[in-house]
């Protein structure tokens, strides 16, 4: 009996061990290629792990795998392509952890705020030293779309996909202003604001006050939020221009212009359901939103225009997703082979079909032709430029919403506010 | 046959292979408990004392996340940086604000709902599966169900304004610091009375009869018997449920993140969001293991200092 319990006990430790190990290991996410042989005839599957079923859609992870990788792997013999689809908010803490596990996959669908981040950390190999037509690819691309790959003097990465935001209103909102056409600058929106007065519809409504949110009424006011080498934000961030465009802002929302959304009231009315609704007059978003709303709002026939223009004209916000290759892959070789098949034509426009604006301009072109509904978001691309490409750019996030969220709400300035902002983002800068 | 009263030592030496046996049987019979044990153990020391240990560890360091990197020990530059900083302060002043406000009426009213479910009557399993449902359902679930109660446009502004006529229902409950964290509150009494009342329930089920009926005797009022017989008896269920409330206080953590997600502006930020945005978003292990560590040390010694007042007071009335 006593013997018998022991070796229930034994066997119950190696169980328990032998579970808890597993769970710290895991399996590693690549398939090993055979020692002896040499990489070209080894069959190599590439992992890749990506974001492109975010929100339960499978569109885009349907022409991923049934139309893309079976034509890269036919074109490719030898090479599998294994793509693994990330919910977005999870992406980032698992590609931490797998960095600190040592068990990253080959190929990663990046966004772009987090390469230079990544790339600092020494997570990503630098393409432009790993691929030796690195510079025909890269100039293909729209500038404000590479620009998020640099880091440091390299580039760590080739753009994939790329949005921006334009003013989108509707026409229900345009006839309460008196208005025939979008708000098509500074002036125009606040004229808008006086027509809107006590008619219980916000003239403009945002979601908060980060970079994303604010900076394209700093770039369109003229202002910048550092010089272009980054080296300082003070003189920039707190510069007239810039923080006139905030005041323009801040004095919409004093009038009840702007609901107190855009300070972080996580209660008020989303923009996405505010607009359809009648609520809010205009937005700033994104592409991704015609799926939502023919979802959602299949009545809702949103209008689009350009950011409105300020002294510094209509400048946008750069958003998207880059390819980036993590430095501890043993597949280097197809790996890259694969990054030079997302920039192809074949790549780009499969992807426009499902809502991902391509990156290559002469793609974009077309996409735009092909599908209008693509025109504004292009051109406004021309212009739109991307948030600090720097490894703490979600710190200067946080450091613009807590900023300019008192100074909105009247207990401080916003010269005040974007002062202090500017140095912290100094500080930033400095460390790097 | 061996004769079984003879000693086993005695045996052992007439039979070596049996000593060895006998010794063998004698070691795992000093080793099975420990054995039962271990699944636990592994378990426990893997999942838990391995990472606190590193936490510690990565608090003194700028620590880098990839695998293999040097990270470069920095002493308490970490700490010294939580001292200074604001976001620091007024997290944990946050944390202290949901624990101050939660955690008496999770007391008050769990032993009061358990007062009232002690006595027998048909319904009362039903109310009891009630006011439990709430402990375990998932926080994810109730924080975003309590972010839409208390949405500008959500049931909490209608009730007030429509149905009890106070203010006009404008109140954006989420937008400003104390009423965010008012609702915060709020979600974390409901869903933890169930809890309170449950281990309330089974200290009162412990309460000896006889002493409430010697105080009927005496004349006491019902008042009277609540608090010199019943509160007496369940002291060592009130001190651990206290605890384990004020432990839980400080460690909120989902609800915050899901109903305000810290904004606006960083004012309704507790000490783990804050840790969690220094670890998962900045990428800053180190100081966000400085703020796990310190949060550890305030925990620990608060729980100290509750344990030695329960405890000194229940001797002076012992």
């Amino acid at each position: 009996m006593k013997r018998s319990l022991t070796t229930l006990t034994v066997t119950s430790v190696v169980a328990a061990a032998t579970l808890a190990l597993a769970g710290c290991s895991g399996s590693s996410p690549t398939a090993d290629a055979s020692d002896g042989a040499t990489e070209t005839v080894a069959p190599v599957t590439l992992t890749m792990w990506g974001t492109y079923g975010n929100g339960g859609n499978t569109a885009q992870t349907d022409v991923l795998n049934q139309t893309l990788i079976p034509s890269f792997e036919a074109s490719h013999p030898g090479i599998t392509v294994d793509y693994v689809d990330i919910p977005y908010a999870d992406l980032k803490q698992k590609l931490t952890t797998g960095a600190a596990a040592d068990e990253l996959p080959d190929l990663v669908r990046s966004d772009i705020g987090w390469v230079a981040q990544f790339a600092s950390l020494g997570v990503l190999a630098p393409l432009d030293q790993e691929m030796d037509d690195f510079s025909t690819y890269a100039d293909a691309t729209y500038p404000g779309s590479l620009a998020t790959n640099a880091w440091d003097g390299h580039h760590y990465g080739l753009p994939l996909d790329t949005n921006t935001r334009v003013l989108v209103t509707s026409q229900a909102a345009l006839d309460a202003a008196g208005l025939s056409e979008p708000p098509a600058t500074f002036d125009d929106l606040q004229a808008m604001a006086t027509a809107l007065a006590g008619k219980d519809i916000a003239t403009f409504a945002d979601s908060g006050l980060q970079g994303w949110n604010i900076l394209p009424w700093i770039w369109s006011g003229g202002g910048e939020i550092t010089d272009a080498d980054l080296t300082t934000s003070t003189g920039y961030l707190d510069g007239a221009e810039s923080v006139a465009a905030v005041q323009m802002l801040v004095d919409l929302y004093t009038q009840g212009a702007i609901p107190n959304l855009i300070t972080g009231n996580s209660g008020a009315t989303s923009t996405s359901d505010g607009l359809p609704a009648g609520q809010y007059a205009t937005i700033l978003d994104g592409p991704w939103m015609r799926d939502i709303w023919a979802g959602q709002y299949p009545e809702f026939a949103p209008i689009y225009a350009p950011v409105p223009a300020g002294p510094g004209g209509s400048i946008s916000v750069v958003g998207g997703e880059n390819i980036v290759i993590p430095a501890t892959t043993e597949h280097m070789d197809a790996a890259t082979e694969f990054v030079r098949f997302t920039q192809s034509e074949e790549f780009q426009l499969a992807m426009a079909t499902v809502g991902q604006m391509p990156v290559v301009e002469s793609a974009g072109t077309k996409a735009a032709d092909a599908d209008p509904f693509y025109a504004p978001f292009a051109t406004q691309l021309a212009t739109a430029k991307p948030r600090l490409v720097i490894p703490q750019s979600s710190e200067v996030d946080s450091i613009l919403s807590t900023e300019l969220t008192p100074a909105f709400e009247g207990t401080t300035t916003v010269q005040a506010a974007l002062t202090s902002a500017a140095k912290q983002i100094d500080a930033l800068l400095t460390s790097n | 046959m061996i004769d079984s009263t003879r000693p086993v030592a005695v045996r052992a030496a007439e039979h070596p292979s049996a000593a060895r046996t006998a010794r063998r049987r004698r070691l795992a019979g000093r080793a099975t408990p420990y054995l039962f044990l271990a699944p636990a153990l592994v378990l426990f020391v893997g999942l838990i004392v391995y990472p606190m240990i590193r936490a510690f560890q990565m608090s003194f360091y700028d620590w880098k996340v990839l695998a293999g990197a040097t990270s470069t020990f920095i002493g308490f530059d970490n700490y010294a940086r939580a001292m200074g900083d604001p976001v620091f302060w007024r997290g944990l002043a946050n944390s202290g604000v949901y624990m101050a406000l939660s955690v008496p009426p999770q007391v008050v009213l769990g032993l009061l709902i358990a007062m009232l479910l002690k006595s027998k009557s048909p319904s009362q399993p039903v109310y009891r599966v009630l006011f439990y449902l709430p402990v375990v359902t998932s926080w994810v679930v109730v924080s975003l169900l309590f972010k839409y109660l208390f949405a500008d446009q959500g049931l909490i502004n209608w009730a007030l304004a429509d149905v009890l006529h106070l203010g006009d229902g404008s109140t954006s409950w989420l937008s400003s610091r104390w009423t965010a964290l008012i609702a915060i509150s709020a979600l974390g009494i409901w869903k933890g009375i169930g809890w309170s009342m449950m281990i309330f329930l089974a200290a009162l089920q412990g309460v000896p009869e006889s002493l409430e009926e010697a105080a009927l005797m005496d004349g006491a009022n019902r008042w009277q018997r609540f608090r010199v017989v019943t509160v007496p008896a369940i002291r060592p269920a009130l001190a651990f449920v206290i605890v384990m409330l004020v432990i839980g206080g400080f460690n909120v953590f989902t609800s915050v993140l899901l109903m305000t997600g810290g904004g606006p502006g960083g004012q309704t930020e507790v000490l783990l969001t804050y840790m969690y945005r220094q670890a998962f978003t900045n990428l800053d292990f180190g100081y966000g293991s400085a703020i796990a560590v310190l949060l550890t040390m305030i925990v620990l010694v608060l729980s100290l200092a509750q344990m030695r007042i329960f405890h000194g007071t229940g001797q002076e009335e012992g």
